[in-house]
């Protein structure tokens, strides 16, 4: 796969245009022990449905992806042997070999999802959260594909029979648990402390001397996902659930530097008007009389 | 069949393992959602765009046009409201809550092209009511309820018109934008050539449905239909011109569902081959030449391009469908840049 | 947990989770604690954070070996070989035999001084072999394995059955103080038995045996060295990866053996944490559901052949040493029985000891399996418990459950216990038909833990009171309401009944408050009886200290006791921690120490041995032990004390004895009682295994393992090349056990949602499999179909020369519920560890072969 290794750019890396007092994650994978607590209160918590049974045979994850009815899901990726064969004995520090990650909405800055929505079901909070409006939300569907991250979704049953209730959800960082003061439901269950809840500026730092602790530790791949350098770039300013990879974020299945797809609306427009115009002009060409 | 599905077919022999499974991409899986649309959204695609453009040519006809236009006017007018009455309902339709398609016009937001799209289409039906009511007086359509004609005869009919042609325009390219302000990797890595594409296929399309319905009718005048079919070779030419660099622009990996498989043939034997070549081929004489051609040969070229108009449509969101499934498509377009 | 008992004197991780905190090495084996104990793995995380190197020793890389250092694949059923290899290694060790602190902790707290009876022989000499061993009833007579210079001990024939039935508690009968050789040169002395029974467990029969690399075990060892020591603590982590093996009492011994030698016992960071199964299955083996045991670990009466407690004096005499904690035995039965048995209870009664039922054999639920299948046994009662999934030779155990007259199922879903009779693989494939089966089935739904309060006790002896949060839908009731009913009920039926079952149900009290409309009982008046009282007045006890043996007292649990020291405070419920031993965090037993024989965590003079690493330490001028835990010793014995001839009880121990439960107040690095099967831990292979044992070629296999071979649960040949690979069992984060509780619940169900098997990608090319495919896994028990989940996390070892296939298996799935799959123990067999009756589910042998089953028996509803 098209994989790159994290570099530092100095004086991007790590930086984030989360406004300030906005609350978020921060998902540290190196701590993670895939153990799904997080799928299972976020499911629990929201009450959502059961997906689609199956065994995938993709290591131990048959959760597959986020979507309408599961905000959180663990990746797991194997990459124990080597080109030979042969099994790994003794590792790095922190997560390896098996690397284990919870996905989640990313509650980005600049949000794709939310620009993208017509109805302005999607809203951001006065927790700097991006939250879906259920009373509002008529499930056109058009935040789907303008989510860089493949996060939001519409539930639409088995996409068929539409048995769902036909509207886009995802994430809402708990925002009714935050409300009441409450620490979102799967950052309270994670035995481990790899998903933490807090303030993106605390974060952040926290996130910062971890990674150069790690790499001390010799995780030499630890990076910061979701400032301006990797993940939250091109227009999206970062993301207020940000996490700590140790490879590559495509292994994670996370692209490296999406864009905010609403920065194209305004030179797809121009190019647009002056195509009108120019078929405009054939057809007054065309048409005039002679 | 779902995505986990597909595996358990092709098999090696024995040995392949989850990590082998994952070496490539996370188990081939899609790193975006692609869009939810169904059948319904390249239709209004196809239809939305013969509406909004058939206006524009009614309204050019109108404007710079003379007597002999006539017919190209009274057709395009009818055709834009005939296509355009399916328009919301095929919208309200692919809805998660169609109960809740006014919800659309609860904001306007300049930042979402579906919301400037939805007010553009919302503005353009009235155009485009108000033109066919007047054409409807003007043709003693409405001769039954005498006030209303006289009113609607009374209308400024060319200034609407000429009004009226900048929401045509729109809503006849906005679908391009709309998809090129995505993160579907075959529509916003193609974000410049979208909406061109689209309004120069709404263009021919346009011209073809109102030579077909003249060319059936066997009404019109020949200069004019030459004029017409002018127009609707200019603009095949155009939206072939435009595929091509859509696909060049798009790089092997993001091109892929237009080079492989049902689909590639959708786009090259469908749309290229019998949607654009073979009805400029046949109307080429006419256009160029001026020969008169037998109606026949107007007519088939013209469904073929309307057929070829609605393959597109389905093409670029098929292909979009296509490219948001496959993770190498968002890891090329993701991919870093800077590092 | 005899293997803790036997060498330490209590059958409880000697350690907490939180103190994992504070190790600078965390050896993980015999367990996959980041899946298992995922919250208590947080601990070893903190340790890593903070510097620690953590060990997954393990044949499968798992959850937890990811986030390990070191991950140590070995051959399943191998522990012992490793363990042994261990303990040869350090005590050849330049480090171990130069850094003083080991001696001194050795030569004081451990019995490696004691001179052994002179006609003790081990398998050195006897080819694999004890001396003592009684070859046509496969067990050991212990008299060669004694102390030195005891008197001459209690008749032939109750000394030969002091090891006939477990007997975790009983430690000992000292007459004398033991004979030291400090020097540790004597050749009768255990230090030197010790390094020549381990003598050629050297690395290179470690690798011969497990498939550990040689280079592997010797950093293995030297990193388990390097963080042992007066500065430095390193902790071991197991669970039933080491208990369910036919030696696994022993494999858990020679874990305490191996962390005696190292100092690693007693202090922080250090010591060997069991990790326990179900939320409460210590708190089940401390007031047990175990046949064998009354509460807090008095032995129950036996009425065999072998071994008579006729009366209670005679039972006393059997079961009360002289020396140690359990020197007070009779005041903790007394008070038992007072607490049973009430006014019936009376001195001329011998206090209604009679009442007590005496068992006459083993009533293991292993055992029971069996005997429901012969009509022996006619109706069952099973109360949160899967057989028909969770026993092994679970084929065995349904036809077992098809041969009762009645069955009651008390569970929270129609689990497969309960739905066998219509649903089971058998009956599906038509092999049985449900009108054959006479069995009358009950279900009663129970209530959950959020329907209830109550108390669990979990792995670390921490009592921890939850509320009820909700009432029980439905018919739904609690255990307690269950049983408190029934008991009242027979009360009512036998009431008037003259024979000597009625008085025994007439002698019982059985008269808890109940309180709502359910008339649920009160649980905490059942708590109040648990921590004591004093009969005359009923006033709580503060602890055990205050319990008698003249009736004045009674107590449901004698360990428990000072959990509800006074009115209206029980101290399960206190919930104030803090960054050390957290002692207003719910009560630990026993008198809420936190890590077990903490005496040990100060050198012989009281002082901490370091800094780093203090833990409680004696404090000269207030003339008591002090520190951040609960002292495990009584508070004011000097380091320096000496017993005076013929002392007795604790009063025996000198002061620097930390094991207070032992006869001598030492750890024992040799059992001279307390196992069945050795007094030092030796390797012998599994039941079922594909390789012989190249440390006693003669012996390959355990001569104390229980064997209940018949038509119906037949083993493997050694070797058999039918079934040719090992076949291990364990669990997934994602299911509980035999699936009860989380195949049933959608959001756990779509997690797992089949059964599968993990083969490694070797095996998987020379069987032509893939990833996802089927295949079908048999042994002479049964066969089983499953999803292959093909994974460089399982590999092939290299085993005395021959490539050794593993092939893996969770076995949670059966046929009811959401998640289904193959029952994994329709493949295991019923074969015991003679100490704790657990079965063999962690190694034997299977064959596997791509496909499916033909008759579609075992086959999921779902795909
Ligand atoms: N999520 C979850 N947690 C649980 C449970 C559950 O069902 N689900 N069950 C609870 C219960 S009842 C218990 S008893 C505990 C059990 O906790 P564990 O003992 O940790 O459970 P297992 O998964 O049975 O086995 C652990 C590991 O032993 C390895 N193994 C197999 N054979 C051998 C061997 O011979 N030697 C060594 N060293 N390792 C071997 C397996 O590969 C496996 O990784 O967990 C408790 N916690
Ligand atoms: N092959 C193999 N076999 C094994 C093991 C292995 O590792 N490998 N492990 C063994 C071990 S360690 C264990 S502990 C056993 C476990 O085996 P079992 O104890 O037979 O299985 P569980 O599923 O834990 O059964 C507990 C049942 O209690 C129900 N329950 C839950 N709460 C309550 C309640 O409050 N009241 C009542 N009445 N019921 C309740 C649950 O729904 C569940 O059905 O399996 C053993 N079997
Ligand atoms: S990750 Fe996607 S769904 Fe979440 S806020 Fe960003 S754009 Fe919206
Ligand atoms: S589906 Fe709902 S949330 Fe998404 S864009 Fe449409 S209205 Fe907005
Ligand atoms: S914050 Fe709440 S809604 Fe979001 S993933 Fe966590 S539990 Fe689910
Ligand atoms: S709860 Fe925490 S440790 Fe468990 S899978 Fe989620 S993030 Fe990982
Ligand atoms: S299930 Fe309960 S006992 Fe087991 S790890 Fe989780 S919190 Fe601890
Ligand atoms: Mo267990």
């Amino acid at each position: 796969m098209s994989t790159t290794v994290a570099r530092d750019r100095p004086g991007l890396t790590g930086t984030t245009g989360a406004r300030p007092g906005a609350v978020g994650f921060l998902t540290d994978t190196t701590l993670c022990i895939g153990c799904k607590a997080c799928e299972v209160a976020c499911k629990q918590w929201n009450q959502l449905p059961m997906d689609e049974l199956g065994f995938t045979g993709h290591s131990y994850d048959n959760t597959g992806d986020l979507g309408a009815t599961t905000w959180r899901h663990v990746a797991f990726i194997e990459r124990i042997s080597d080109e030979e064969g042969r099994r790994p004995t003794s590792m790095r520090a922190f997560q390896s070999n098996w690397l284990m990650m919870s996905d989640v909405c990313k509650h980005c800055v600049y949000a794709g999802c939310m620009e993208a929505c017509p109805t302005g079901a999607i809203i951001r909070t006065e927790f700097d959260t991006v939250v879906v409006q259920q009373d509002v939300c008529n499930g056109c569907g058009y935040c789907v594909p303008a989510c860089p991250f493949g996060v939001i979704a519409l539930d639409l049953g088995d996409g068929h029979a539409r048995i769902g209730d036909g509207k886009a959800h995802k994430c809402t960082l708990c925002y009714d648990r935050l409300r009441d003061g409450l620490e979102p439901a799967c950052a309270k269950a994670c035995p481990t402390d790899s998903i933490q809840f807090g303030r993106v500026e605390d974060l952040m730092d926290r996130a910062q001397q971890r990674v150069a602790t790690l790499r001390e530790q010799g995780v030499a791949g630890a990076h910061i996902y979701g400032d301006r350098a990797v993940g939250g770039t091109g227009g999206i300013e970062g993301l207020n659930a940000f996490f700590i990879l140790t490879a590559p974020p495509e292994v994670y299945n996370l692209p490296a530097q999406p864009e905010l797809p609403q920065r194209k609306t305004i030179p797809a427009s121009l190019a647009t008007v002056a195509a009108g115009l120019v078929f405009g002009l054939a057809a007054v060409l065309s048409l005039r009389r002679r | 069949m779902t995505a986990y599905e597909r595996r358990w077919e092709t098999r090696r022999g024995g040995g392949r393992s989850a990590g082998d499974e994952a070496r490539e991409s996370y188990y081939g899986l899609p790193v975006i959602h692609r869009a939810p649309w169904r059948w319904e959204i390249p239709t209004y695609f196809f239809l939305g765009g013969i509406a909004g453009a058939s206006y524009v040519v009614a309204a050019i006809a109108d404007l710079v046009g003379g007597r002999e236009e006539r017919p190209i006017v009274r057709v395009g007018r009818y055709v834009s409201l005939a296509t355009l009455i399916p328009s919301p309902l095929l919208l309200i339709r692919d809805l998660g809550r169609p109960e809740r398609f006014h919800h659309m016009l609860r904001i306007f937001k300049v930042r979402s092209p579906m919301s400037v799209g939805t007010w553009g289409l919302t503005v353009f039906g009235a155009f485009v009511t108000l033109s066919a009511l007047i054409q409807a007086a003007e043709d003693g359509l409405l001769d039954r309820f005498p006030p209303l004609a006289r009113l609607l005869r009374g209308l400024p009919r060319r200034l609407i018109a000429a009004l009226g042609a900048g929401p045509a325009l729109f809503v006849s390219g906005y679908t391009g934008v709309l998809l090129a302000a995505t993160a579907v990797p075959f529509w916003t890595k193609n974000y410049l050539l979208m909406g061109p594409l689209f309004v120069a296929s709404a263009l021919s399309n346009a011209s073809a449905a109102i030579s077909l319905i003249l060319s059936l009718a066997g009404r019109g005048d020949h200069r004019a239909l030459r004029k017409l079919e002018r127009l609707h070779w200019i603009t095949s030419a155009g939206e072939a011109l435009l595929l091509a660099a859509v696909r060049r622009n798009s790089g092997p990996t993001i091109a892929r569902p237009l080079n492989e498989g049902r689909l590639g043939q959708v786009y090259r034997r469908g749309v290229l081959g019998a949607g654009l070549g073979l009805p400029m081929l046949l109307g080429a004489p006419g256009a160029w030449l001026g020969r008169r051609l037998p109606r026949g040969v107007t007519a088939l070229a013209a469904l073929l391009t309307l057929i070829g108009g609605a393959l597109l449509r389905y093409l670029i969101v098929t292909a979009g469908h296509r490219s948001a499934d496959d993770p190498q498509a968002t890891f090329e377009l993701t991919r870093a840049r800077d590092r | 947990m005899p293997g803790l008992g036997a060498r330490l004197g209590r059958g409880g991780a000697t350690t907490t989770q939180q103190s994992l905190a504070d190790s600078d090495c965390i050896v993980i084996m015999g367990s996959n604690m980041a899946e298992n104990h995922p919250v208590g793995f947080r601990f070893v995380l903190t340790a890593k954070t903070r510097g620690a190197t953590v060990i997954h020793v393990d044949p499968r890389f798992s959850r937890t070996s990811a986030l390990a250092d070191l991950h140590v694949p070995l051959r399943a059923g191998s522990d012992l070989a490793v363990l042994g290899g261990l303990i040869n290694y350090v005590l050849n060790s330049e480090r171990w035999n130069s850094d003083p602190f080991f001696r001194e902790y050795v030569t004081h707290y451990t019995n490696a001084p004691v001179i052994i009876n002179p006609d003790f022989r081990g398998p050195e000499d006897l080819a694999g072999l004890f001396s003592g061993y009684v070859a046509d009833e496969r067990r050991y007579t212990t008299d060669t394995w004694q102390y030195a210079d005891q008197q001459a001990r209690p008749a032939a024939a109750e000394d030969q059955a002091q090891t006939a039935e477990p007997r975790p508690q009983y430690l000992g009968r000292l007459t004398a103080p033991p004979r030291l050789d400090p020097t540790l040169q004597d050749p009768h002395c255990v230090f030197q038995l010790v390094k020549r029974h381990y003598a050629r467990y050297t690395p290179e029969m470690v690798e011969r045996v497990s498939g550990i690399p040689r280079d592997r075990f010797v950093r293995l060892a030297e990193t388990i060295l390097a963080n042992s020591g007066r500065d430095r603590t390193t902790a071991f982590c197991y669970a039933v990866a080491w208990t369910q093996h036919t030696t696994g009492t022993q494999i858990i011994s020679a874990c305490a053996l191996l962390q005696l030698l190292l100092g690693n016992i007693g202090r922080p960071g250090g010591g060997i944490l069991a990790l326990r199964g179900h939320a409460t299955i210590q708190g089940s083996t401390d007031i047990p559901t175990l046949y064998n045991l009354l509460p807090g670990y008095l032995p129950m009466p036996m009425a065999t052949e072998l071994e008579r407690d006729r009366t209670l004096e005679e039972y006393l005499r059997r079961n009360r040493p002289l020396t140690g904690a359990w020197y007070n035995t009779p005041a903790y039965l007394i008070s038992l029985l007072k607490a049973w048995y009430g006014d019936a209870a009376t001195p001329e009664n011998d206090f209604g000891y009679d009442f007590l039922p005496k068992i006459s054999g083993d009533a293991s639920f292993q055992a029971m399996i069996p005997m429901m299948k012969d009509g022996i046994m006619k109706g069952l009662f099973c109360m949160g418990m899967n057989p028909a999934v969770g026993g092994q030779n679970a084929v065995l155990a349904r036809e077992g459950l098809a041969n009762l007259d009645w069955l009651v199922v008390r569970d929270v879903y129609e689990i497969e216990t309960a739905a066998f009779w219509y649903d089971a693989p058998e009956v599906r494939a038509g092999k049985v038909r449900p009108q054959d089966i006479k069995t009358e089935v009950f279900f009663l739904p129970a209530a959950l833990a959020g329907e209830k309060e109550g108390s669990f006790t979990n792995t670390q002896r921490l009592v921890q009171w939850h509320d009820k949060s909700i009432d029980p839908p439905g018919d739904a009731r609690s255990e307690a309401w269950f049983l408190y009913h029934l008991g009242r009920r027979l009360k009512e039926l036998y009431r008037g009944d003259d024979t000597a079952k009625g008085r025994q149900i007439a002698a019982l009290t059985w008269d808890y408050p109940t309180e709502g409309p359910l008339q649920e009982p009160v649980i905490e008046a059942i708590v109040r009886e648990i921590n004591g009282y004093t009969v005359a007045d009923g006033r709580l006890v503060p602890d055990f200290s205050a319990l008698r043996d003249d009736g004045s007292t009674a107590c449901g649990c004698w360990i428990y006791s000072g959990i509800m020291p006074e009115e209206g405070r029980n101290r399960a419920k206190s919930r104030r921690g803090d960054e050390r031993a957290a002692l207003e965090w719910g009560y630990s037993w026993p008198r809420n120490v936190r890590i077990l024989y903490n005496r040990a965590s100060a050198d012989p003079q009281g002082r901490p041995w370091s800094e780093r690493k203090k833990w409680i330490w004696w404090d000269a001028a207030a003339g008591r032990w002090t520190g951040y835990d609960v002292p495990d010793l009584p508070e004011t014995k000097p380091p320096d004390y000496q017993p005076p001839e013929g002392a007795v009880g604790l009063d025996a121990h000198p002061g620097d004895a930390p094991f207070v439960n032992m006869a001598d107040g030492r750890g024992w690095l040799f059992a001279a009682s307390g196992l069945r099967d050795g007094p030092l831990p030796t390797h012998y292979e599994p039941w079922e295994t594909p390789v012989g044992n190249p440390l006693y070629p003669e012996q390959p296999r355990s001569p104390a393992a229980i064997l209940l071979e018949r038509p119906d649960n037949r083993y493997h040949a050694l070797g058999d090349p039918r079934f040719p690979y090992v076949l291990t069992t364990y669990r997934l984060t994602e299911h509980h056990t035999a699936g009860g509780m989380s195949r049933f619940v959608p959001w756990l169900a779509e997690l797992q949602p089949q059964g599968f098997a993990e083969i490694s990608p070797e095996l998987a090319r020379e069987l032509g499999i893939d990833n996802g495919d089927w295949v079908v896994i048999s042994t002479l028990r049964g066969e089983i179909e499953a999803r292959a989940l093909v994974t460089e996390r399982m590999q092939p070892l290299e085993v005395d020369g021959r490539r050794i296939h593993q092939v893996g298996i969770p076995w949670h799935f059966g046929y009811s519920g959401i998640a289904t799959g193959g029952i994994a123990n329709d493949l295991s067999a019923l074969v015991e560890d003679p100490n704790s009756r657990i079965h063999e589910a962690k190694a034997f042998t299977c064959n596997l072969r791509k496909g499916r089953l033909r008759s579609g028996a075992g086959e999921e509803r779902r795909e």
